[in-house]
């Protein structure tokens, strides 16, 4: 019984059971249900989380499941938003810009990985140099206000952004675009996917390496596996979904601007993943949804200072829920159904 | 690569580390044949478990040369080490213990066979340590005895060449003891092992040939009877572990 509920929690490299499947089912049926009940104004806001949560996604696998806490995610999610923003307006066509907003960031990822993990850099360092970059970037792309700054046809406009930025076509016919709906519905099918994808991933022999490296690195590699090499490979998948993120996040908005790879969205993906539980992967999409509608319901109830409020959340959270909520319900759940036994017993 | 090739399948070479002021491993040579079960003895902080984390690449040495069949490994990195085919169990239990028993197993055996030889593999570790009644549950939920057994199985489903030993039987009760002692004299039949042991009576249950560590030196290297008899050996210990 207990371990039915140890995907809620701290889930190894097992294959889900069969709760686990059957919440996946239900969550879906209910997710591309709710169309029917839901205005566009709704639907738009449930998209915007979707969308952000794969950004939470790409922070929680790499943290959660490697021990390596990437501060700047941000990098990523804000290079694949420009770079489907710019290829898209100079090209018209979408498609091509849609994958390179995934596999820009995801080489951008690669990259830094051979400097930073190959580098040796320690933990922490890592933490930090992820941030700077992305306030590099950030800094970067504010300077950008001037004509000369162009890509093609496209004006980079410094820190007002790019507006305008087209909505996705469906690939096999360009003239028809996807509307508000289209976008909710491709967000919630990709935030599935991707959620069941890297779940499913940690079943395979690769991901059970990264469990183990989180568990103990030191013992990894007295077993023969180069740990650089599978951390390397999870950093760079983990860009190429903030990439994803960032792309969709251009697509649902149609617009950029440099306020994506800054200081306050990096920590609110910590805030997301935090809040809802880094140990598994549903917590950080759960967190996401909690945070962003609790951030629009005080911006709605004239509460200024929701900065200080998230804060205070953050505070709340890391002290009374350290694993999070969802692995904290997880756990009581289980503690209701039997006896002693922790998770991860049978099997 | 200097002066004469190397020998045994394990050597090293005026071998150092230091920490700080400390001299923790200071000029060891030491030379380990094939198909050997050494034992290395001698008080707390004597650089016992210094020498085997240099020897196993978690700490780079100072200054000297290691040499493992035949290569020099002395700047490997621990992941190369294991591939040429030494596995090591800590002094501290080191596993996954967050994961099952036998997932603790699986990762160690799926790195030397394919999925299926794997399976095998864990299976027959599992049956040979008897360890079928805690293979369910999560290693950091179980006794520091059954984390050894978890480990040293770990260390075997490898099929290392060379297997280094830091106090396995730390923790364990008379009877486990026993068994352990019985398992490397069984094991020692395929692998060279090298056991480093403060209780006299497992070490006279297994050794041949012991090597006394002293201040990170060599104080002696002979028959177990020798050295124990010897007075510089029991000097070395006087007052910290009997020397039965
Ligand atoms: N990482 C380290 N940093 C600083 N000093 C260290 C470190 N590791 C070991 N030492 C020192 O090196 C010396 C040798 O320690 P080591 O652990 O190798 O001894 P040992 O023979 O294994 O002892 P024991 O029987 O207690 O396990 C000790 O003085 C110890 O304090
Ligand atoms: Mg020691």
């Amino acid at each position: 019984m207990q371990r039915l509920f140890s995907d809620f929690r701290r889930p190894s490299g097992q294959r889900p059971g069969a709760i686990w499947w059957s919440f996946i089912a239900v969550a879906t049926v209910v997710v591309f249900a709710l169309p029917q009940v839901l205005d566009l104004a709704q639907l738009l806001d449930l998209s915007v989380v979707f969308v952000l949560a794969l950004l939470a996604l790409s922070m929680s696998f790499l943290w959660g499941y490697v021990g390596i806490l990437s501060f700047g995610q941000t990098a990523f999610f804000g290079l694949g938003g420009y770079v489907y923003a710019v290829a898209a307006m100079n090209w018209g066509d979408t498609t091509l810009p849609f994958l390179l907003g995934i596999l820009v960031p995801l080489a951008f990822a690669a990259l830094l990985g051979v400097f930073m993990v190959y580098g040796k850099i320690s933990d922490i360092y890592f933490s930090v140099m992820t941030l700077v970059i992305t306030l590099i970037l950030n800094k970067a792309m504010r300077a950008t206000s001037g004509d000369q700054y162009v890509i093609g046809d496209v004006r980079l406009n410094g820190q007002n952004g790019i507006p305008g930025v087209p909505p996705l076509q469906v690939p096999w016919n360009p003239t028809v675009t996807l509307f508000i709906d289209h976008v909710y519905y491709l967000s919630a099918a990709l935030i599935v996917l991707v959620y069941v994808g890297l779940r499913l991933l940690l079943t395979t022999s690769f991901g059970r390496v990264l469990v183990g490296i989180r568990e103990n690195e030191r013992r990894i590699e007295l077993l023969g596996y180069d740990a650089r090499r599978y951390k390397f490979a999870a950093f760079a998948l983990s860009g190429g979904v903030a990439g994803l993120s960032g792309t969709m996040f251009a697509i649902w908005g149609n617009f950029v601007a440099p306020e994506m790879f800054g200081l306050g969205q990096a920590a609110e993906v910590i805030i997301w993943v935090i809040v809802g539980g880094k140990s598994t992967l549903i917590g950080p999409i759960v967190g996401t949804g909690i945070i962003q509608y609790l951030t629009s319901w005080l911006g709605t109830q004239g509460v200024g200072q929701v900065t200080l409020v998230l804060g205070v959340v953050l505070v709340v959270f890391v002290l009374l829920f350290k694993e999070g909520l969802v692995p904290t319900l997880g756990s009581l759940i289980a503690r209701l159904f039997g006896g002693r036994r922790k998770q991860g017993e049978a099997e | 690569m200097t002066g004469a090739s190397p020998k045994g399948i394990l050597e090293t070479r005026d071998l150092r580390k230091v920490f700080g002021g400390v001299h923790a491993v200071d000029g060891v040579d030491f030379v380990l044949k094939e198909g050997e079960l050494r034992c290395l003895i001698g008080p707390n902080g004597a650089g016992k478990s210094t020498f085997f984390k240099l020897v196993t690449g978690q700490i780079q040495p100072s200054d000297g040369q290691i040499f493992f069949d035949g290569h020099e490994v002395s700047a490997h990195a621990s992941h190369e080490i294991a591939r040429l085919g030494v596995g090591i169990k800590n002094q501290k239990p080191d596993v996954f213990d967050g994961l099952s028993a036998r997932e603790n197993l699986w990762l160690a055996a799926q790195f030397a066979h394919d999925k299926a030889g794997a399976r095998r593999q864990v299976e027959e570790v599992i049956e040979r340590l008897q360890l079928g009644g805690f293979v369910h549950r999560l290693v950091g939920e179980l006794a520091h005895g059954q984390r050894q057994w978890v480990e040293i199985g770990m260390v075997m489903a490898r099929e290392p060449r060379l297997i280094l030993l830091d106090e396995p039987s730390a923790g364990m009760g008379q009877e486990e003891r026993v068994r352990t002692a019985e398992l490397l004299k069984e094991l020692n039949r395929t692998t060279t092992i090298v056991v480093v042991e403060h209780d006299m009576q497992f070490i006279k249950r297994i050794a041949d040939i012991v090597t006394v560590f002293h201040r990170g030196k060599v104080l002696r290297e002979a028959k177990v009877d020798v050295v124990l008899s010897d007075p510089e050996v029991r000097d070395v210990y006087l007052g910290r572990t009997e020397v039965a």
